[in-house]
């Protein structure tokens, strides 16, 4: 506890630019990450982000010291030409693009591997911390180093802003674009640059191995929490900031703790949670959809049968027993107990000595659903022409998602007819 | 059958395409007139979409060229505006119909610069021709297949453009939507537009179009409708499938030769 108040009280300036630096980092990623997701290019940041490896490795056996900007220079070269390459391979052979990536991804992979090897065991006192780049170490971000990652990520936002409705347009119809005469084939490379650039400055934070992770989880969390691209893009990057922030602090109070794994638990765990509770979207919500239908069918099938055998002995407002309701029907026992006592809260029957009974409104909506399911057969029959004894199982789904609208539409062209095919009246 | 345009708009000079090296259209050369409502007609795999997407400059040209008012395309792309396939986009993208229409001004707003009031208003404007109004900030995922078709044709009126082409503008629409979009382009071409339509419907081209471009690989025919739309034609365009032709086309393929030599 006492950690988390010396942390988030900021008073230390190493803490204020780490925890800064590991938040533009992360919140870059995740803004340059909305456009690869929409594009369906998810798998090219994994690409880049292994490719980047042997690209730093370079940069620091050519230079000898671990300055951040020669390390980006090199990891941005290396990646650059890992696209490069896909994208001709997919061009020119048969290799279709998935296949070329993973080529690609584990060929540069191992050199990277390789060289890093070599780096560590030539006895070089400054390669120390240079594996961190496998995992990412958000702690080691402190003075300059934070100046250099933050001026990228910023530029990496203020670019995506300034280009956003172009990018906006290429990710959704580029031919369409092309016919504009928007340069296309230009904005595919600033985004491709920007992949590149925002790989390059966030693996600082969660390493090469987990990059693709940032790119792509922000933006597929946050679309599930909204249909449009713009408060997209800022939704991601700010669950990407805030993954970031806990990543720092995790390094914080546990040095000996990977941040980078740390933060893609965080955002990976935003990401879970919007898939499961999401308004609309998530699986919870749309498990609750599902259940308010199946209720809503067993109250309109209920009502349904209470008037069918009001109907018979012409008593619509008698009380009947659980037992004359299955003689109708088949239900459950105990989904009939229960849609009985639901229907009774919300006012449509009351139970009495004599069993259970409708109110008024009650029987309006059983009679509703049987207008309804006898309009469906009527249709079906009059104007699909199927026999009257096919009609029935179609009628007994489509009778509880029929609008008001479509009711008076059927009603108009039916002519407010009074029996069904089978000879049923038809109660209005 | 060729007939030339007296008042050409467009105009195709030996123009051929191939996929893969495979050509998929021969020397396609005519010329079409301004003010036109256009029928492109022919088989699946003719060609149709191929013609208008290499007008437009999407694929590559094997040889020939287009020319647009008399110009090269480059010099003209404001004045042309083009309505790719419904079905060549994501439905599921997380816009509305008004961003969306919204992109048919990107053209004239430039880089770098946002939609203003007036586009809004223009676009709003569109969308009341096509009738969809009142789904302004719906989600597009959230159409139905005509409503996607107004949606397109909206954001191509918002263009403000003096040319059409329209890639099956008509697939998979409900009737209602059909005589909206027929309407709408009859008005565009009373007003001296041209508009230039892919269509695979025999009975209802007969209906629409005033001049009519028969496509099967090659061009059959292109002319005023009384002229060119006959059973000799129709026969041509979809009975005479020309085998040798598709036999070295294939032949192309497999040789790997460009479809005019370069040393």
């Amino acid at each position: 506890m006492e950690t988390f108040f010396e942390f988030f009280s900021f008073s230390d300036a190493s803490i204020v630019s780490v925890t800064v630096g590991a938040i533009l980092l992360t919140a870059s990623s995740a803004v340059v990450g909305t456009f690869t997701f929409l594009k369906k290019k998810a798998l090219v940041g994994d690409a880049v982000a292994h490719a980047v490896l042997p690209g730093i490795c370079l940069a620091f056996i050519l230079s000898g010291n671990k300055n951040p900007l020669i390390l980006i220079i090199g990891a941005f070269i290396t990646g650059w030409l890992s696209l490069i390459i896909i994208d001709g391979i997919t061009k020119k052979s048969k290799i279709k693009e998935d296949s070329a990536i993973a080529l690609i991804l584990s060929v540069f992979f191992g050199i990277g591997i390789l060289m890093l090897t070599y780096i560590q065991h030539s006895g070089n006192a400054a390669q120390t911390g240079l594996d961190s780049f496998l995992f990412g170490k958000a702690a080691a971000l402190v003075g300059n180093d934070v100046i250099t990652f933050g001026v990228v990520a910023v530029t990496l936002m203020l670019t995506v802003s300034l280009f956003f409705k172009e990018l906006k347009l290429i990710s959704f119809d580029s031919n369409f674009a092309k016919a504009l005469g928007i340069p296309v084939k230009g904005i595919d490379l600033l985004l491709t640059t920007l992949t590149v650039l925002a790989v390059v400055t966030g693996i600082q934070a969660v390493g090469v191995i987990l990059m693709a992770a940032m790119l792509i989880t922000p933006a597929a969390a946050a679309r599930f929490w909204t249909n449009d691209v713009k408060k997209m893009t800022i939704l991601a990057a700010f669950l990407g900031a805030i993954a970031g922030l806990v990543g720092a602090y995790v390094s914080y109070a546990a040095p000996a703790m990977p941040t980078g794994p740390w933060i893609v638990l965080i955002i990976s765990g935003i990401a879970l949670f919007s898939f499961f509770f999401a308004p609309q979207k998530g699986v919870v919500s749309r498990m609750y959809e599902q259940r308010k239908m199946q209720h809503l069918m067993m109250n309109e099938n209920l009502l349904k049968s209470l008037y069918h055998l009001g109907e018979k002995d012409d008593n619509l407002f008698k009380g009947r027993k659980m037992a004359e309701i299955l003689s109708k029907r088949y239900f459950p026992k105990k989904k009939l107990k229960e849609t009985l006592t639901r229907l009774k809260r919300q006012g449509f029957l009351i139970s009495t000595q004599a069993g259970w009974s409708f109110t008024e409104i009650g029987k309006q909506k059983g009679q509703r659903v049987v207008k309804l399911h006898r309009l469906w057969e009527l249709y079906l029959t009059k104007y699909m022409h199927i026999a009257s004894d096919h009609v029935h199982e179609d009628a007994e789904t489509i009778e509880h998602i029929i609008t008001p609208e479509v009711e008076a539409e059927l009603e108009r062209i039916l002519e407010f007819p009074t029996e069904d095919p089978h000879d049923e009246k038809i109660p209005y | 059958m060729r007939i030339e345009a007296k008042d050409p708009v467009v105009e195709f000079h030996d123009l051929t395409v191939s996929y893969h090296k495979k050509p998929v259209l021969w020397n396609i050369d005519m010329t079409l007139p301004k003010g036109a409502l256009i029928g492109i007609i022919g088989p699946n795999g003719a060609g149709k979409s191929t013609l208008i997407k290499s007008a437009m400059g999407l694929l590559p040209l094997g040889s020939g060229h287009v020319r647009m008012f008399d110009q090269e395309l480059d010099a003209v792309r404001d004045k042309v505006s083009y309505v790719p396939q419904r079905e060549s986009v994501d439905w599921d993208f997380p816009t509305s119909v008004l961003d969306v229409v919204l992109m048919g001004r990107y053209a004239k707003l430039g880089l770098l610069k946002r939609p203003r009031k007036a586009d809004k208003e223009m676009a709003m404007s569109c969308l009341k021709k096509v009738g969809m109004e009142a789904f302004i900030g719906r989600q597009i995922s959230q159409l139905s297949g005509g409503q996607q078709q107004r949606v397109f044709l909206a954001r191509a009126l918002a263009q403000e453009a003096e040319l059409y082409f329209m890639d099956e503008p008509f697939a998979g629409v409900d009737a209602a939507t059909e005589s909206a979009i027929l309407s709408i382009m009859q008005e565009m071409t009373a007003e001296g537009k041209t508009v230039i339509v892919v269509h695979h419907d025999l009975q209802s081209a007969a209906e629409y179009f005033d001049w009519i471009v028969l496509l099967n690989m090659r061009l059959v025919a292109s002319g005023p409708i009384e002229e060119v739309f006959n059973n000799k034609m129709l026969q041509e365009t979809y009975g005479g499938k020309l085998t040798v032709l598709a036999e070295v086309g294939e032949l192309v393929r497999k040789r790997q030769i460009p479809s005019r030599e370069k040393y």
